[in-house]
């Protein structure tokens, strides 16, 4: 399998713990790793109404972890050699994937393994690797 | 305390209008400027440090900005400059355009989150497109300076 391209999909309430593997990955097939990390509106509006904060509120402190933990995946990335690119977007996650494959020709996507997810599994223009 | 840009982005640390047209020497400008102000003691390895991250990724986030950043011991605390340039500067952008606003960050090797919560901070600001205008419009680094306090959170 071609895996010159690989996109690691961030999305809120995402934990840090697959970031070294997605790293060497990376290493091991000399791939090149875009990172994005994506803002659900939806989501955003269910946690506002859950949580009883205003979702501009939700979305400030989501906005601030997306980026942490962007620069976290980009830190450990280029300690390793692997060349990285970040990217932030808001809009639905399975809308973004698909263009972000398109535009960037990624060969493998990488996620982690949540139940959220399995709609992003399904939908993958690409092979998913669920970490 | 929630950490500030402006309480690291010093007046003297601002290039209202950098000369230099190509990234690396974009780098290399603002380098020295930081070591005359004797906000960076080792300009050498400084410089080292940006330039290998900029082979292996691109710190053009998009928007006309451009991030260049590292963790490097040639800095003893977080340190930020900001220029700008009034053609723009090829960062390698992910959207394929010129940079005008840049900033350089940078942190001792053993400051990582305070460096991942500025970088964090100031991506977040810098999307903001009145942010960006205001950036751009500015006519001294006082300006600047009022720009990003008002702004930030």
């Amino acid at each position: 399998m071609k895996c010159k391209k690989i996109l690691l999909v961030l999305t809120e309430g995402m934990d840090q713990s697959i970031i070294s593997e997605v790293v060497a990955l990376c290493k091991k097939f000399r791939s090149r790793l875009f990172v994005l990390f994506v803002i659900d509106p939806h989501r955003i509006a269910r946690l506002a109404r859950l949580t009883h904060q205003t979702a501009d509120k939700v979305y400030r402190k989501e906005e601030e972890e997306g980026w942490q933990l962007l620069y976290l995946v980009e830190d450990a990335a280029v300690g390793s050699g692997v060349w990285t690119s970040l990217h932030f977007e808001d809009g639905l996650a399975v809308n973004t994937l698909k263009k972000y494959v398109e535009t960037y020709d990624i060969d493998l996507i990488t996620m982690k393994r949540k139940d959220d997810h399995k709609r992003l599994f399904a939908a993958s223009p690409v092979a998913v690797m669920g970490l | 305390m929630a950490l500030k840009i402006s309480d690291f982005l010093k007046s003297k640390a601002i290039v209202m209008e950098i000369k230099a047209k190509d990234k690396i020497e974009v780098i290399n400008e603002l380098v020295e400027h930081m070591v005359s102000h004797k906000f960076v003691k080792n300009g050498e390895e400084f410089v080292k440090a940006l330039a290998k991250r900029e082979n292996l990724e691109s710190t053009g986030i998009g928007d006309g900005i451009a991030i260049p950043h590292a963790r490097t011991n040639a800095v003893q605390d977080l340190v930020l400059a900001f220029a700008r340039s009034p053609h723009g500067v090829d960062f390698s952008s992910i959207d394929g355009k010129p940079s005008y606003l840049i900033f350089l960050i940078a942190s001792p090797e053993n400051k990582k989150s305070e460096y991942i919560m500025a970088l964090a901070k100031l991506s977040r600001l810098l999307r903001k497109q009145t942010v960006r205008e205001k950036l751009r419009n500015a006519k001294s680094p006082d300006e600047v300076l009022t720009v990003i306090k008002q702004n930030e959170e």
